[in-house]
C-alpha cells in the first residue's frame, strides 16, 4: 500500500498528511528516521515488477539481445508509470475521504455546539422554528441525541424514578418466583399464563436483540439493563405485557440514555396511539393504519402500487416489522437513529413516510420482481441502505393526498371501517 | 427457472423453537446459532424436484409469540402445507401444539398437509419430550411427523420435501383442485406447456413469474 518514494511525497505535498494519518492510525508511527526513509525509497520500486525483470540473464544462458533488453526496459518503465499513476489515484482518493471525514466531524461538532448552547436551553420556544427543524432533519448529533429524544418524547405519563424502581423491584420478585409459576401455568394456556410467560420470553429474546452488536447478550454490558427495562414495563403495563419487537426499541434507547430515562422514554413512546395499536396487536386498527398507508402509497408511487396490487403484496408483510421495531431491525443502526430523530420531530406519520421513501429508493428493482422476491427483499433489506439516498427519497414523499393530511386520512378511515379490507388477501 | 407447481408453505409454532433456523438451513444450507427475532413474517423460496417435476416452494416463516396469533391467522390462507414446529427441549412448546393445530385447521383449507416437527434433536441431553410422544400426537391428529435438527441439518431436507410429496400425491389423487389458488398451489408455466392434461384442459393459467 505505502509505496511512496521521497520525491513522490515531495511532489504531492498534501498527500503526505494523508499517508501519515493512515500510518498513525495503523500504529506504524511517524518518526522519520533516516533508515526508514531509505527503506521507503527502496520500497517505491514496485517489488512485484522488479522481481520479474532480470536485468541480465544468468551466466549459463545466452545474453539478451539489445532489442530485447530495450523492450524489457520499456515494458518495465510502463509498469512503473502505471503503478505510479495508481498510487497517485489512491492517494487522491484517500485525501478526499479524509477531507470528507474532517468536514463531517466538523459539522457534527458544530451542530452539537448549536444544539447544546442554543437549542436545548430554549427548547420550548425553538423546537418548532424553521431553523431547528431543518437542522433536526439533517440528523441529531449522537452526543445530544438522548437529550433531544427525551425532550421530544416527553413524559405525559408522569413516570418518576421512584415508580420505575417500584416496577423494577416487582419484576425482580416475579422473576425469582418464576420456576413455580412456570410449572403451574404450563398446561392452562390461558392468556394470564402467557403474560406470566412473557418474563421467560424476555430472557429468550434479549439474546436475539441486535446479536451482532454483542452487548445485550448474556454477559454483555447491557444485558441486565435491557432485562430490567422490559421486565419493569410488564409490571407497569401488565395489560400490554412484553411483545416481541419491544426489545429493539428499549435497546436503541439504552444506547442513548441511562436506565431510568430509558424506561420513562420507552413507556411514553409505546403509549403513542400508533405504537399502542401495534403493540396491543389491535388487528383492526392496524389494518386501518395499513389502509391509510396505501392511500399515500398510491398517491406517491402509483406504478409500484399497481404492481404490488397485481402481485397481492399487502403492506402488512413489510410494515409490521418496520413499525414494530421503528426501523431499528431492518435498517443499519446509525440510519435507524436518523429515522428516529425525525420520528421524534414529526410523529407516527414519519414512520409511514419512511416506508414510502424506502419503496421509492428501491422502486426500480421492485418493479421487476414477483411476489416472493419483493417479500424477501422488503423483509430483509440490503445491508447497506444509503443514508443520504434514503433521506432524499423520503424528502420527495408527499404526505398530503387530495389536500388531506395523514391524520385526516387516518381519522376518515377510522370512522368508515367499510373502506378498510377486513382480512388481507394472499 | 420454470416450475411445474408452486406450493405455499407456512411455518408455525411457539417462539424460539427454531422456525427461522429450519428455513435458513433448508434454503441456504447454513445454521445461525443466534438468529434474529422474527417480527411479523419472513420468506424463503427453494426449488425441489419430485417425480421429475420442478416444484417451487414459497415459504412463509411466521412470528411465534401468542400476541401475534391474530396476524399469523391471516397467513394460513392459501397454504398447501404447514410445518408445525416444537422444541424437544421445552415441554411447553409441545403442550401448545393443540392450540396451534386448532388455529391451523380453522383458518386453512381442509386439505392442507401438516407436518409435525420436533426440532433441536441434536440436544439429546436436554430433551424434555420423548420421540414417542411426538409420534403419538401426530398419529392421533393425522399429521406426518419428524424430528429434525436445524443445527446439524438432520432431517431438514426430508421434512420440507416429504411435505411436498404428500401434497403432490394429493394432487395426483385429485384431492386438491389445482385451479383454485386458495388451495396454495399454482401451476407454473413449465407445467402448463408440457403437461396440459393434468391441468384439466384449463392450463392457460400462469403463475406470476416463472423464475426462482
Amino acid at each position: 500500500m505505502y509505496l511512496y518514494s521521497k520525491s513522490f511525497h515531495a511532489s504531492l505535498a498534501p498527500a503526505v498528511d494523508v499517508g501519515q494519518e493512515h500510518e498513525r492510525g495503523a500504529g506504524v508511527g511517524e518518526s522519520s528516521s533516516p533508515r526508514q526513509n531509505v527503506r521507503k525509497n527502496l520500497q517505491f520500486e514496485p517489488l512485484s515488477t522488479t522481481a520479474l525483470i532480470l536485468e541480465h540473464r544468468p551466466a549459463n544462458l545466452p545474453a539478451k539481445s539489445v532489442e530485447e533488453a530495450e523492450k524489457h526496459q520499456q515494458q518495465y518503465e510502463e509498469m512503473v508509470a502505471q503503478a505510479r499513476k495508481r498510487e497517485l489515484k489512491e492517494a487522491q482518493k484517500r485525501r478526499k475521504q479524509f477531507e470528507d471525514r474532517v468536514k463531517l466531524e466538523e459539522s457534527i461538532g458544530n451542530a452539537a455546539l448549536t444544539w447544546n448552547q442554543e437549542i436545548l436551553p430554549n427548547w420550548h420556544t425553538l423546537r418548532s422554528s424553521r431553523r431547528v427543524r431543518d437542522l433536526w432533519w439533517q440528523g441529531v448529533p449522537p452526543s445530544v441525541r438522548g437529550r433531544v429524544w427525551r425532550l421530544a418524547i416527553g413524559n405525559d405519563l408522569n413516570i418518576t424514578h421512584e415508580l420505575f424502581n417500584i416496577c423494577l423491584a416487582r419484576a425482580k420478585e416475579k422473576c425469582s418466583a418464576a420456576p413455580t409459576t412456570a410449572i403451574s401455568t404450563a398446561d392452562t394456556g390461558s392468556s394470564h399464563a402467557d403474560r406470566e410467560a412473557s418474563l421467560e420470553l424476555i430472557k429468550l429474546d434479549i439474546s436475539r436483540t441486535f446479536p451482532s452488536l454483542c452487548i445485550f447478550q448474556q454477559g454483555g454490558p447491557y444485558h441486565d439493563v435491557l432485562h430490567s427495562v422490559l421486565g419493569a414495563y410488564t409490571c407497569y403495563r401488565p395489560d400490554v405485557g412484553y411483545v416481541q419487537g419491544m426489545s429493539f426499541i428499549a435497546a436503541v434507547l439504552i444506547l442513548n440514555m441511562d436506565t431510568a430515562e430509558t424506561f420513562i422514554a420507552f413507556a411514553n413512546l409505546l403509549n403513542k396511539p400508533c405504537q399502542m395499536a401495534f403493540y396491543r396487536v389491535d388487528h383492526s386498527l392496524m389494518l386501518t393504519y395499513f389502509a391509510a398507508f396505501e392511500v399515500f402509497f398510491e398517491e406517491n408511487l402509483p406504478k409500484l402500487f399497481a404492481h404490488f396490487k397485481s402481485n397481492s403484496l399487502t403492506p402488512d408483510i413489510y410494515l409490521i416489522d418496520w413499525i414494530f421495531t421503528l426501523y431499528s431491525k431492518p435498517l443499519p443502526l446509525d440510519l435507524a437513529c436518523r429515522v428516529w430523530d425525525v420520528f421524534c420531530r414529526d410523529g407516527e406519520e414519519f414512520l409511514f413516510r419512511t416506508a414510502l421513501g424506502l419503496l421509492r429508493l428501491y422502486e426500480d428493482v421492485l418493479t421487476h420482481m414477483d411476489f416472493i422476491h419483493i417479500a424477501q427483499f422488503l423483509t430483509r433489506l440490503p445491508e447497506h441502505v444509503p443514508s443520504d439516498g434514503l433521506f432524499s427519497c423520503i424528502a420527495t414523499v408527499n404526505m398530503t393526498c387530495r389536500s388531506k393530511k395523514w391524520t385526516q386520512v387516518l381519522q376518515a378511515l377510522q370512522k368508515d371501517p367499510e373502506r378498510v379490507s377486513p382480512v388481507p388477501k394472499h | 427457472m420454470a416450475y411445474a407447481y408452486l406450493f405455499k408453505y407456512i411455518i408455525i409454532g411457539d417462539t424460539g423453537v427454531g422456525k427461522s433456523c429450519l428455513l435458513l438451513q433448508f434454503t441456504d444450507k447454513r445454521f445461525q446459532p443466534v438468529h434474529d427475532l422474527t417480527i411479523g413474517v419472513e420468506f424463503g423460496a427453494r426449488m425441489i424436484t419430485i417425480d421429475g417435476k420442478q416444484i417451487k416452494l414459497q415459504i412463509w416463516d411466521t412470528a411465534g409469540q401468542e400476541s401475534f396469533r391474530s396476524i399469523t391467522r391471516s397467513y394460513y390462507r392459501g397454504a398447501a402445507g404447514a410445518l408445525l414446529v416444537y422444541d424437544i427441549t421445552r415441554r411447553d412448546t409441545f403442550n401448545h401444539l393443540t392450540t396451534w393445530l386448532e388455529d391451523a385447521r380453522q383458518h386453512s383449507n381442509s386439505n392442507m398437509v401438516i407436518m409435525l416437527i420436533g426440532n433441536k434433536s441434536d440436544l439429546e441431553s436436554r430433551r424434555e419430550v420423548k420421540k414417542e410422544e411426538g409420534e403419538a400426537f401426530a398419529r392421533e391428529h393425522g399429521l406426518i411427523f419428524m424430528e429434525t435438527s436445524a443445527k446439524t441439518a438432520s432431517n431438514v431436507e426430508e421434512a420440507f420435501i416429504n411435505t411436498a410429496k404428500e401434497i403432490y400425491e394429493k394432487i395426483q389423487e385429485g384431492v386438491f383442485d389445482i385451479n383454485n389458488e386458495a388451495n396454495g398451489i399454482k401451476i407454473g408455466p413449465q407445467h402448463a406447456a408440457t403437461n396440459s392434461s393434468l391441468a384439466g384442459g384449463q392450463g392457460g393459467q400462469q403463475a406470476g413469474g416463472g423464475c426462482c
